[in-house]
């Protein structure tokens, strides 16, 4: 940006900009801070900040009275496996809504946000219903379904936006060279989508990981995920600070380390799928 | 010559080729319309049906007219929570994107360590509402939290306890909602700011209007799609207020804070009253065609027509 700005003024927003990246930053900081602490200097008066002595011994606790590495497995296999069965479905339709509009795309593309809008409690029950009919009450396979389901929406208008970008003309080339639409999809199209569908992989792994409305009603033991591991802390254990923050880091750290890595692609899949 | 001859070969040879196409588009989408058709519309018209029922611990078809009705709108907690939601939606509506603008125009300024602070604005983005309902309630704890803190640096008057007090408990929900909302919405504004040409810039500054007011006149107007897509994602998560409540207030004080998705939920799985939870569910989908239908009509489907 060639926009002229004298380095004072730079100075003074960069400042202001610090400024407020530390004001978002401090919960998660403190929650960090805490679950070193023992209980008893979490609620100290003054709190104290780095001067304590660090313990590991809630993390021990919170491990002893639940089974982390299950929930985490199952929000791995949840996030995971919604996303990628929700790609799978997306792609097709967001190719034919990108490269063969009919008169009703638009239509479809509205509709398909609308029902990001309305609200979930619409179809709950009848889910319900279906799933104990089925028998796979807590089951990963339900909430994997479920999660797909919810996003899906986001999932076809991410892509469908990445797609308009790509030419068409490419895609008639390699149909004129004789490729049939599976071929034109998997080793034309994909190709080209990967930075899109990478960040759309990626927006819709957060967006399941972080799902508790659906996960902690559809679950209790065997295939509750990390949602459902740190809710269980909130009430009954609503006192033991340091407890709860060591329960919130191990539920939030894997998210915090994907995103601090993929960045990048995150921001992009955030700011390109939505703008255009 | 040449281009004219592949100009009317292609144009031939698009014609079978197009219908072909159409049947695979069809088929492509089919995936997608199929759950999109069985699950959504289908719930959406079970749910609908069984509001007219008398249903309480199982889902029965005894017909009961608009008797559920009836009792919802004379629920004190309803109207509450009704109430509850209109407040923070419009305050948060309007606070996320004014916060988020005006954080998004900070960081066009090309400050250093612009990723740094993208990054740690999308943080709170990447916890889920239970994380951040937890965190807050205890940020706003009088006993050692905000309140405690600026009551040690000399105020000793000073009085914020929101999760306790009914009459600003709502309050204590927006700070934590805008606290994890408005990074992406940044994100997505700073976004928008980066697509509006340099040249603009330069052409306010030789007429000499100022940067504010150059935000306000110029850049905004144009920024309308990037506004209309943070509409859209701050809108659906305002209907979904649920998880947030349930972590940080449960609900209370009493019921002031009480919301629809929580009264749903409540009636359906704690108070073993399956129809009020279908009327209210029902309730708030109607609200949110009859605001959002005709809006969006108008944003989305009548550009391509017009």
């Amino acid at each position: 940006m060639a926009r002229a700005v004298s380095t004072r003024k730079k100075l003074m927003w960069t400042g202001l900009a610090w400024f407020f990246g530390l004001l978002i930053f401090f919960p998660i900081l403190w929650t960090f801070l805490t679950s070193f602490k023992s209980e008893g200097v979490a609620i100290a008066d003054p709190p104290v900040w780095f001067a304590f002595d660090w313990t590991l011994e809630n993390y021990r606790a919170v491990q002893e009275r639940s089974n982390y590495p299950l929930a985490l497995t199952n929000s791995i296999v949840i996030a995971l496996g919604s996303t990628f069965l929700g790609i799978l479905i997306a792609v097709p339709a967001a190719w034919a809504m990108a490269f063969v509009p009919g008169k009703r795309t638009k239509d479809v593309l509205l509709w398909m946000l609308s029902t990001k809008m309305l609200p979930a409690v619409g179809v709950l029950y009848p889910l319900v219903l279906l799933a104990k009919w089925l028998g796979i009450m807590d089951s990963r396979i339900l909430l994997v379904v479920v999660l797909m389901l919810i996003n899906l929406p986001i999932i076809v208008w991410m892509l469908y936006t990445y797609f308009k970008e790509i030419p068409g003309e490419i895609l008639e080339a390699a149909r004129m060279d004789g490729a049939n639409l599976k071929n034109e999809i998997i080793y034309v199209l994909t190709p080209m989508a990967i930075p899109g569908i990478a960040s759309t992989i990626l927006l819709n792994i957060i967006l399941a990981w972080n799902e508790a409305f659906w996960t902690i009603l559809l679950t209790t033991v065997s295939a509750a995920p990390l949602t459902k591991f740190i809710a269980s802390y909130s009430s009954p254990e609503g006192l033991f600070y340091a407890k709860l923050s060591a329960a919130s880091m191990m539920a939030i750290a894997p998210i915090l380390i994907l995103g601090w890595f993929s960045q990048k692609q995150l921001v992009r899949g955030l700011t390109f799928g939505a703008v255009k | 010559m040449a281009s004219i001859d592949t100009d009317a070969r292609s144009r031939a040879g698009r014609r079978p080729n197009r219908l072909f196409k159409n049947m695979n588009a069809k088929l492509a989408s089919l995936p997608m319309m199929f759950t999109a058709l069985v699950v959504f519309l289908g719930g959406t018209i079970w749910t609908i049906t069984y509001s007219f029922t008398s249903s309480g611990l199982l889902p029965r078809l005894e017909w009961a007219g608009l008797e559920q009705y009836a009792r919802l709108w004379s629920s004190r907690k309803w109207l509450v929570s009704i109430e509850n939601l209109a407040i923070y939606g419009f305050l948060s509506l309007i606070l996320t994107l004014v916060i988020a603008f005006i954080l998004a125009a900070l960081l066009d300024r090309k400050i250093r360590g612009e990723d740094t602070f993208r990054t740690i604005f999308l943080y709170p983005f990447a916890l889920s509402f239970i994380v951040t309902g937890l965190v807050w309630q205890w940020i706003l704890n009088p006993q050692f939290g905000v309140q405690d803190v600026v009551r040690d640096l000399g105020w000793t008057n000073f009085n914020f306890d929101p999760l306790n007090n009914p009459e600003i408990v709502l309050y204590g929900l927006l700070i934590a909602g805008l606290w994890q909302g408005t990074g992406l919405i940044m994100c997505i504004m700073l976004a928008g700011l980066r697509g509006i040409d340099e040249d603009i810039w330069k052409a306010t500054r030789v007429d000499g209007i100022g940067t504010v007011k150059t935000y306000l006149v110029v850049i905004i107007p144009m920024m309308r799609p990037v506004f209309v897509t943070s509409l859209v994602l701050i809108g659906s998560g305002i209907v979904k207020l649920y998880d947030l409540v349930v972590a940080q207030t449960s609900g209370g004080p009493g019921i002031s804070s009480e919301v629809p998705a929580k009264y749903v939920m409540t009636s359906m799985f704690g108070g073993q009253n399956l129809g009020q939870g279908f009327a209210a569910s029902t309730m708030m989908m109607l609200s949110v065609i009859i605001i959002l239908i005709p809006w969006a009509y108008l944003e989305f489907g009548g550009r391509k027509r017009g």
